[in-house]
């Protein structure tokens, strides 16, 4: 009872922070209000609640939290985040957009980078703001769209072609507990062709981030999208990362979400496939140790015939941590012709440690070919057991087959720094 | 073979939907304490059942009717249920003569006549019957017989009056009334059932199997099995099911429990076919059903198949909790949804014991406006070293309107667990209906063949006799589902 208590007075305080600064967030106040009384309805989902049951959320958000702070980082504290020597770097600072911070001076000619609290006078913005993320669907996003006060919106124009990788880089930075709601919008226009990049990096951080995080991208006709994801802040990092997708015509949109640390990371990833011939690849690696929770939700819509979806997960489990993978393909009446496949695989390395996975097919249409698989096991004795007789230590063979079984999911990274980033990060941690 | 079946089959509705003009008492509509004690001075009941149900009723007041499942339905009127009908004033029956004549033609027109099952009793494959209309058991057969080896094999409410140690040993032990909202109800309200107790070392000779009719109208069936093999013992145990149509949803809420001892093995195979309602969906049985078996001790196996093409509403998770090392779990299931129909259904493996396997085969087929889904639970425990589960479940999807779907659940807190699950979903491929035909088979022979094809993993888990039934089942169930 005294839980669902401080629940409440959670509640009410998301609530009167939304009334005292209403007037000052992002988006049309209408858009706000009603996502505000779906939050209100929804509420914050305990354990019983079918889509958060393995990951205790109220549990985290107990205690007191703040909704902004002051401090901001020096250049040379967030250095390090910039790994990539060459890229478009964006810095989101506490969930908010730090232009000092960010090399947005020269932008390639057709990309736009705005904050988005001024974005509201551009046209595109205001038509496409909040407009394929249901606020009904899942109470983070009510919650973000109620709240959200700062990030970027990213317009690729028609045509464009941006070899130079986007980054945006998510710095946690604080000295009291906070909850974050940071959102982006991005818009690629037919034809384009992109890369980002986007990390959630903690930074001299002294106290505990939720980071209530979401994404919005709009795919165009033809348009090619990479979407690569690295979560990897410490231990005072509470992460809940929505991404909604929405992908029209002959477009190509992967995804790669690598998991490296965090207390507790969520991932939301919902994808529409609303026309013919588009192409979907979602990709996920999540190495939990610890007491980390890793939550990794993804939802493939297919509404419309002739799409393909690929969709491959993996993890490794240590230590006291868990695991979850939720992956649904939905394939709707007129969805004919679908090919959706979905796998999911996972090593257990610790008694402690615990995974669940539940993938989902929902399928109303006959002329399909759908398929999932999971598998959870141990690292094969056989394969060691051929490693150690060509003269390799145990640890080295177990390090061996594990970096192969990452490889796999590593390999679909299409930058090339990026992958050589992940790789050494990978290889630390098997240390 | 199949195709004999298949073309005598092909052209038929559902077959048993007749009502058997027979004198019934029943009680007043409504669910109350009182009825409760009606039911339980009916049958003559000792004051621990009387106050195991009362338990059982006053905490299924405090329960929400569950709404997780994938299907949706007019939420049942409690209150507008029969829940006590017996088919007539009931004596003890002594032999075969004193059966209701009616009773028994109701009996032949199901096609198991029990004159047959005597005259066959010189015969190796027979199978001792308990037949169960509406809320009783009103004819055991081969009683004496198993007698001689010591197997209790008969209806719920004797075994209460005769072996009360096991019954209060037993009962509610895998499901307890706590359990969820049906299983509350059921215990609260469970007119009979079957017993069976199977002693040590004793391997059972025959077939057991109930055979449960639903006939009057404005009835529910709640009714209880309760399985024991004792050590190294073996059952296989068959259930049958047939109700008339009716314009009206019907609703079953039964609870079968098995228990396994050490060394023992149950085999289950159910062949579900309560009336589907109507080509607009109307009528129809509501089937929530809780299933359990408990691998008490080591090396015990529980194996669980089930045909399920009837109903309207079916939901339903077989399951076994694997508690004594090595001990086996299995899930066989063909379930077939046309018109109408909905299906959640399903297993759950609770894996504790160490070297415990389970294997769960899983076929869905959907046809018409109908939805078919399949969902399990896979949970290894901490410490249970070496669980193994392989898990493959299929969907078949014939036209447009209708959905397959699959929401597998899979825990793992132990390391050497090792668990598998493959799903896919597809439709009858082209090239093997062109394939039949171009040999000369007709369309709707051809999708016979090849959804036998599909299924007979399962099927040839049944025995026999039932294996001809479902095979018959399957063709009359998708009946005009294509074309």
């Amino acid at each position: 009872m005294e839980a669902a208590v401080k629940t409440n007075t959670l509640k009410d305080r998301l609530y009167s922070e939304f009334e005292t600064v209403k007037n000052s967030l992002l988006g049309s106040l209408q858009i706000r209000e009603q996502a505000m009384e779906s939050f209100l309805k929804q509420g914050i989902p305990n354990r019983k609640s079918e889509e958060y049951k393995y990951v205790n959320i109220d549990l985290v958000l107990k205690g007191e939290f703040a909704f902004s702070t002051d401090k901001t980082t020096t250049c040379e504290q967030i250095k390090h985040t910039k790994f990539l020597k060459d890229a478009i770097d964006i810095v989101i600072e506490n969930g908010v957009f730090i232009e000092d911070l960010s090399n947005i001076k020269s932008l390639p000619k057709g990309l736009q980078v705005i904050n988005i609290t001024d974005a509201s006078s551009n046209e595109t913005f205001s038509k496409q703001y909040s407009k394929y993320a249901d606020v009904n669907a899942d109470t983070f996003i009510a919650l973000n769209t109620a709240l959200a006060k700062g990030g970027v919106f990213i317009h690729v124009a028609k045509g464009t072609v941006i070899e130079t990788p986007i980054h945006i880089i998510n710095i946690s930075s604080t000295k009291e507990n906070l909850i974050i709601n940071s959102r982006n919008l991005i818009v690629v226009e037919p034809n384009a062709q992109v890369k980002f990049i986007e990390s959630f990096e903690t930074v001299d951080s002294s106290a505990k981030t939720f980071n209530n995080s979401m994404t919005e991208i709009v795919i165009d006709e033809n348009a090619i999208v990479d979407y690569y994801k690295i979560q990897d802040e410490n231990e005072n990092g509470y992460l809940i990362n929505t991404t909604q997708v929405y992908q029209k015509k002959q477009s190509v949109f992967s995804t790669n979400t690598i998991t490296l640390s965090g207390s507790l990371v969520r991932n939301n990833l919902n994808i529409v496939l609303d026309d013919e011939h588009i192409e979907t690849h979602l990709n996920g690696l999540y190495l939990t140790s610890g007491n980390q929770v890793v939550d990794n939700h993804t939802l493939v819509d297919h509404r419309k015939p002739n799409c393909n979806s690929n969709e491959l997960y993996k993890g490794i489990i240590e230590d006291k941590s868990s695991a979850t993978f939720n992956g649904k393909i939905y394939v709707r009446k007129d969805a004919q012709k679908t090919n959706a496949f979905q796998s999911n695989k996972n090593i257990l390395l610790s008694d402690e440690g615990t995974i669940n996975t539940k993938p989902q097919l929902e399928i109303y249409a006959d002329d399909v070919k759908c398929s999932h698989g999971t598998s959870t096991g141990k690292l094969d004795a056989d394969k060691i057991f051929y490693l150690r007789a060509r003269g390799l230590s145990e640890t080295s063979a177990k390090k061996l087959l594990m970096h192969a079984f990452a490889s796999e999911v590593v390999d679909t990274l299409k930058i090339e720094a990026l992958r050589e980033y992940v790789e050494e990060k990978i290889a630390k941690r098997f240390e | 073979m199949a195709n004999e079946i298949l073309s005598e089959q092909i052209n038929k509705d559902y077959e048993y939907g007749f009502v058997t003009d027979i004198e019934a008492e029943n009680a007043p509509k409504g669910l109350s304490e009182d009825i409760i004690r009606f039911i339980s001075t009916k049958k003559n009941e000792p004051e621990w059942m009387l106050d195991y149900r009362l338990k059982a009723y006053r905490y299924w007041l405090t329960l929400e009717e569950p709404h997780w499942a994938h299907v949706s339905y007019p939420k049942p009127d409690f209150q507008n249920i029969i829940y006590y009908s017996v088919p007539k004033p009931k004596k003890q029956l002594g032999s075969l003569d004193e059966v209701d004549p009616e009773l028994l033609k109701t009996f032949e027109k199901l096609g198991i006549s029990i004159e047959e099952q005597k005259r066959l009793s010189g015969v190796e494959s027979r199978i001792a019957v308990d037949f169960v209309m509406d809320s009783v058991s009103v004819k055991t057969t081969f009683k004496e017989t198993l007698a001689e080896k010591g197997i209790i094999f008969c209806s719920f409410g004797e075994a209460v009056q005769e072996h009360p140690d096991l019954v209060k040993k037993y009962m509610s032990s895998v499901v307890p009334y706590t359990d969820n909202f049906y299983a509350a109800l059921n215990s609260a309200v469970f007119t009979d059932g079957s017993f069976c107790y199977i002693p040590k070392g004793v391997r059972c000779p025959m077939e057991l199997s109930t055979y449960f009719r639903i006939n009057s109208a404005g009835t529910g069936q709640f009714e209880r099995t309760l399985i024991i093999a004792d050590e190294d013992a073996y059952v296989s145990y068959l259930e049958g099911c047939t109700a008339p149509m009716r314009d009206e949803n019907q609703l079953h809420a039964a609870v079968v429990e098995i228990v396994a001892h050490k060394n023992a093995e149950v085999k289950y195979s159910t062949v579900q076919n309560w009336y589907p309602g109507d080509k607009e969906g109307k009528g129809g049985i509501f089937n929530f059903v809780t299933k359990r078996g408990v691998c008490l001790e080591d090396n015990s196996k529980i194996s669980w198949t089930q045909v399920e093409t009837g109903s309207a509403v079916t939901w339903k998770y077989p399951s076994v909790i694997l508690k004594g090392d090595n001990s086996v779990g299995e899930f066989y299931s063909v379930a077939v949804t046309n018109n109408y129909q909905q299906a959640d259904t399903g297993t759950k493996m609770f894996h504790l014991g160490k070297n415990t396997r389970s294997t769960i085969i899983s076929k869905g087929i959907s046809a018409g406006f109908s939805n078919n889904s399949y969902r399990g639970l896979v949970r290894i425990a901490k410490g249970a070293t070496n669980a193994r589960n392989f898990s493959q479940c299929d969907s078949l999807l014939m036209g447009d309107k209708c959905g397959a779907h699959t929401f597998p659940y899979i825990e793992i807190k132990d390391k050497s667990g090792i668990v598998e699950h493959e799903a896919t979903t597809s439709k009858i491929g082209e090239d093997q209906l062109f394939y039949c035909k171009q040999r000369g088979i007709d369309n709707e022979k051809a999708i016979g063949l090849i959804v036998n094809g599909y299924c007979k993993e399962v099927l040839n888990k049944l025995p026999m006799e039932f294996a001809v039934e479902a095979q018959k089942l399957l063709a009359v169930s998708l009946e005009g589902s294509v074309g």
